[in-house]
């Protein structure tokens, strides 16, 4: 059942790419700007939009840490079909809609870290503040969309942008370059936003033992979870934050990753005592300490 | 024998080869002939058989007729009309005539027996048709019907469809049925032209060729020409005056049916209608 | 003696009702008295028969036939029909100018109330996936319109009218037709007996126990009518698993049927994935409904409240298809969500500019109603003394709105063919000369227009791929080319120039 809602939504992509094929290219000058359809809106005609979509991507590939163009390049690329996938998949569901209609927005005021750090420690909301407070983020850390022409798509954007911090939290998945491909590449094959598969181009800035540990275990597990879950922008974050992670993991059909902190940790632990065993004998050989570069 | 229908032949000549006899100088008429209608009879009334573009070309009858009456002079009459069918066949155009809300009688003669059953047998299958005195089926040759006393029992139309070129001498069997028609009446008939396209259609292609008919059955001899009826009418006091001759050439094309051509009388069928001069008082 | 097509059994029709209780009846009839003969008998009095009867009574030619209508339902009752001009049947039809030429050359116009009928100069037609895939018609000059919308009602009351003011025909009435059998062979040949001979005439015996015998019975009577059964005519197609919704809804009172063009109201149609909505003009500020739905959602549709049901139209022209099958999942609150909808994007520029309807106000009470659509073709319309004309011809999907004027144009035809024979002293029962002009001259053409319904049918019931932006493409080019005639020759297809 649920793989075969993946399938759909696959094969779906073409259809409403209507948007793409038959909406009229907007055509204005540099000197001619049409009003913004929102507060904080930048209209960019299709050369722009390219333009800035080319550059985000290369800019961002070679620095990582620049959000600014992850974000840019997020929302020049999920025009013109995707978004609109997205906002579709919102209007289909129930809970999502509510979302639409609602509009919350996540941020350090309506989302109360000290509130969140009282409750039982499986909760969502526990598990998101935990992982706010490991990470050292903070939920106002997220840029405002600003190249998306659409209102609701702008907002769908914008959620998708606020909830994925409580991807990390209900995934487990860490910050650091691994985790967040890992993350990106479930998002892609959940939300088929172009810009979290773009991402997964970070896997050539891995070590080799990252980048094989991404292809034989996080991959996989990215495609096949994103594929079969729920559209997780559809969860209602802020009504789960008392729900029981394992529980919500459950009914959105998700199954959690191997713990890679704890997996890196093993790994570590175990490179070091494979190193103080090769000191050892080293120092018996030679009597002399080594130390590693 | 019954014919199918088939893309190479020339439709128009098929109607040469059946029910119509052979109308000898005299009354007799040969005995072969008869007994080849007698196994013919039940296929006049099949629409689907081998008379079926006889029945296509019977609106196409009537249309020439009225084209005929249309044309005269004198403002044509509102008085119902008499027919005088010869060589009815099974009745096609006889029973046609019979119909029309414009009729006041139709008389139809035929030498063989077994077609003038036939053609009362399907009579019978129209109410209107049974009305006494609307269709008169009789089994004779014009030469043996005795020629009206009063104007009155004349003949508005006489019609010979398909006839004349069967009969070994026209001249003196067209004689013969001259006396039935009224003063400014109308004899009309349909025949073929003797001409290269239809001796290449009906000798060779439907004889020769595909085998269609039998050798012989058509005799390209007595096909007659337009030009000879013209000829012969002219030579007649009486008749065909104030432009009283008409003629239209008639081509079947196949999935069309038959069509209407001017100058179709220098190829093959055409219809010839001509009328006796006099008022119709 | 060969007549007819042997080959072809005609198989004796019987009502099944009145099966058992005819048994002993037909029985006494095959020796009784000839019958009443005529030279019609028409099976069936909706448009299409009455249209025929009409045709042949007002022609010079054929108005001394003997025509009788056979007819279950009480005419009185069309012919007193009378709504009051704020009320409005919901069974209207799209008149397009060859029907309305046909029925002004039968004398039938001038009965029908006009002040009842409205006609529409354009035409905006539009794709439910890819909102800017659109076609507008516009007839060229302010006459004539591209089509009349009237009720069916008011048709057959005028048809009524005019027939009755003819020469008059025998009506049975209130009257259904119990069986159909061929007449009896006659006992002795006719060397001996030249009595008349009706064995190859349709006997008619009706429900009052009255027999007619006809030289040409046509079916009239709709899509499973007695006289296709009796003809043992086949037919071909499928059933539509759809349903057409019908209603007759107001628009705002102020509304002046095409704001911001003067020269006359408009006919909206969207093309959705279960089907077309339809939404055509009624004088005043009404509209008829036509929307092909699937029977789930034509079920829901007949459940809503007025003010959901309302929402849903108003929606079915306005919102996204996802949106449209979020609100037919819900049980209640489709306008509330509709105005959330609205509130998000609006549709007031579009319904200014005339692109899309005004919303839709009110619909009268007890005018929603559906039926099942589907599409059937008789594999000939004619055989030996038998005719089909109409629904018992062909059953049409109703996106295109040819149903009735097929059927108006099968009586045009079949009359003409008839007036032909006549003229030319044919029997007006025999295929030759008479019926297989009537069917060579109207199969394929509605062979035609009933495949490219079906086609339009299947092609905008695709939801996904790569069909829908090359449709989109196909429609804007249709519209594009308006210029060079290919516009005018898509509606010239439909009958509306």
């Amino acid at each position: 059942m649920a793989n075969f809602s993946a399938t759909k939504r696959l094969l779906s992509l073409p259809a409403s790419a209507r948007a793409a094929f038959l909406a009229p290219t907007r055509a204005f000058s540099v000197l001619k700007r049409p009003f913004p359809n929102y507060e904080g809106h930048v209209p960019l005609n299709v050369f722009e939009r390219g333009a800035l979509a080319a550059g985000s991507a290369v800019m961002s590939l070679l620095n990582p840490r620049r959000g600014d163009l992850i974000a840019a390049l997020g929302e020049t690329t999920a025009t013109p079909y995707f978004i609109y996938r997205l906002r579709d998949a919102m209007l289909s569901n129930p809970t999502g809609r509510r979302i639409l209609r609602d509009r919350p927005r996540i941020t350090s005021r309506t989302m109360s870290v000290e509130k969140l750090r009282a409750l039982p420690d499986n909760s969502v909301g526990r598990a998101y503040v935990g992982w706010l407070d490991g990470e050292g983020v903070s939920p106002d850390t997220r840029d405002s969309v600003k190249y998306i022409d659409n209102e609701e798509c702008a907002y769908v954007m914008q959620r998708y942008r606020e909830s994925h911090d409580f991807y990390h939290a209900i995934t487990g998945l860490p910050v650091f370059v691994e985790g967040e491909v890992a993350l990106k590449a479930f998002e892609f094959a959940n939300t088929l936003l172009p810009m979290t598969g773009l991402s997964l181009f970070a896997v050539t800035r891995m070590k080799p033992a990252e980048r094989s540990r991404f292809w034989q275990t996080y991959l996989p597990w990215a495609i096949s979870n994103g594929l079969k879950s729920k559209e997780v922008i559809n969860v209602y974050w802020e009504e789960e934050l008392e729900r029981d992670v394992a529980d919500l993991r459950a009914e959105l059909g998700l199954e959690r990753p191997p713990d890679l902190r704890e997996t890196r940790k093993t790994l570590r632990e175990q490179r070091k005592a494979a190193k103080e065993e090769k000191e050892k004998i080293s120092g018996l050989t030679s009597g002399k300490p080594f130390v590693g570069s | 024998m019954t014919l199918r229908p088939t893309a190479l032949r020339n439709l128009s000549l098929l109607l040469r080869h059946y029910p119509r006899r052979s109308y000898g100088s005299s009354t007799s008429v040969n005995p072969s002939e008869i007994s080849h209608f007698d196994k013919l009879a039940s296929s006049w009334w099949d629409p689907h058989g081998s008379s079926r573009l006889l029945h296509q070309m019977n609106p196409l009858r009537h249309d020439f007729i009225s084209s005929c009456l249309d044309s005269q002079p004198d403002p044509p009459s509102t008085a119902k009309r008499r027919y005088l069918d010869v060589g009815c066949g099974g009745g096609i155009f006889a029973e046609s005539a019979a119909r029309l809300p414009s009729t006041e009688s139709v008389v139809a003669l035929d030498p063989s027996s077994e077609v003038i059953t036939v053609a009362q047998e399907h009579a019978r299958k129209d109410p209107l048709l049974l009305q006494p005195g609307r269709l008169e089926y009789r089994n004779y040759s014009v030469e043996d019907l005795s020629h009206p006393q009063s104007p009155k029992d004349k003949f508005d139309v006489l019609t010979l469809f398909e006839v004349i070129e069967h009969i070994n001498k026209p001249g003196p069997f067209l004689h013969s049925c001259l006396p039935f028609v009224k003063p400014g009446g109308w004899l009309v008939l349909s025949t073929i032209a003797r001409t290269w396209t239809s001796w290449f259609t009906t000798k060779f292609i439907a004889e020769e060729v595909v085998r269609l008919v039998p050798r012989g059955t058509h005799d390209w001899e007595k096909y007659v020409n337009e030009e000879e009826l013209r000829r012969f009418f002219r030579g007649l006091e009486g008749w065909g005056s104030d432009g009283g001759v008409r003629c239209q050439g008639v081509v079947f094309v196949p999935g069309l049916g038959w069509r209407v051509v001017d100058g179709g009388e220098k190829l093959g069928n055409y219809f010839f209608g001509v009328r006796k001069d006099g008022g119709r008082s | 003696m060969a007549v007819g097509t042997p080959s072809r059994a005609l198989r004796p029709y019987t009502c099944s009702s009145c099966a058992r209780s005819l048994k002993l009846r037909s029985r006494k009839f095959a020796t009784a008295a000839s019958p009443d003969i005529y030279d019609v008998v028409c099976v069936g009095g909706g448009p299409t028969g009455l249209s025929l009867l009409t045709a042949l009574r007002s022609s010079k030619a054929t108005s001394h036939l003997r025509l009788a209508l056979v007819e279950s339902q009480d005419l009185d009752r069309a012919r007193k029909w009378d709504l009051p001009p704020d009320q409005y049947s919901n069974r209207a039809s799209s008149l397009t100018p060859s029907s309305q030429f046909f029925l002004s050359k039968i004398g039938a116009w001038p009965h029908v109330d006009t002040s009842r009928v409205q006609p529409y100069h354009h035409m905006r037609v539009w794709d439910g996936l890819s909102s800017t895939a659109r076609i507008a018609f516009d007839s060229p000059a302010p006459e004539p319109a591209i089509a009349h919308m009237t009720e069916n009602q008011n048709l057959t009351r005028a048809l009524l009218a005019r027939l009755e003011s003819l020469e008059p025909i025998t009506i049975f009435d209130k009257t259904s037709v119990a069986n159909i059998n061929l007449g009896s062979q006659p006992s002795s040949p006719a060397s001996e007996d030249t009595s008349l001979d009706l064995s190859s005439y349709p006997h008619v015996t009706l429900s009052s126990d009255h027999t007619v015998a006809t030289r040409l019975l046509v079916g009239a009577d709709g899509i499973n009518g007695p006289v296709r059964t009796f003809a043992g005519i086949r037919t071909r197609g499928w059933d539509y698993d759809r349903h057409g919704v019908v209603a007759t809804l107001r628009l705002p009172s102020d509304f002046s049927h095409d704001p911001g063009n003067s020269r006359g109201v408009t006919a909206y149609q969207r093309f959705l994935p279960t089907g077309p909505i339809a939404l055509l003009a009624l004088p005043g500020s009404y509209a008829s409904l036509v929307w092909t739905a699937t029977s789930t959602q034509a079920a829901k549709l007949k459940s809503l409240s007025t003010e959901d049901f309302l929402a849903m139209v108003n929606a079915a022209f306005r919102l996204s298809v996802v949106d449209l099958d979020y609100m037919f999942a819900l049980s209640s609150g489709q306008f509330d969500e509709l105005q959330w909808r609205e509130s998000v994007s609006s549709s007031t520029s579009k319904e200014a500019s005339g692109d899309i309807p005004q919303a839709v106000e009110g619909v009268q009470n007890n005018s929603i109603a559906s039926f099942p659509l589907r599409l059937r073709h008789a594999s000939s319309y004619t055989t030996h003394r038998t005719a089909l004309v109409g629904d018992a011809a062909h059953t049409i999907h109703p996106l295109a709105g040819q149903g009735l004027n097929m059927g108006l144009g099968d009586s045009r035809s079949l009359a003409s063919a008839i007036e032909y024979a006549v003229i030319h002293g044919a029997d007006i029962g025999n295929e030759m000369n008479c019926l297989d002009k009537y069917n060579s001259e109207m199969w394929m053409g509605n062979n035609r227009m009933l495949g490219a319904v079906d086609k339009l049918h299947w092609l905008y019931s695709v939801k996904n791929g790569p069909v829908i932006p090359l449709r989109g493409l196909g429609l804007r080019a249709v519209d594009a080319l308006g210029e060079w005639g290919v516009k005018r020759w898509v509606m010239r297809q439909a009958g509306a120039l």
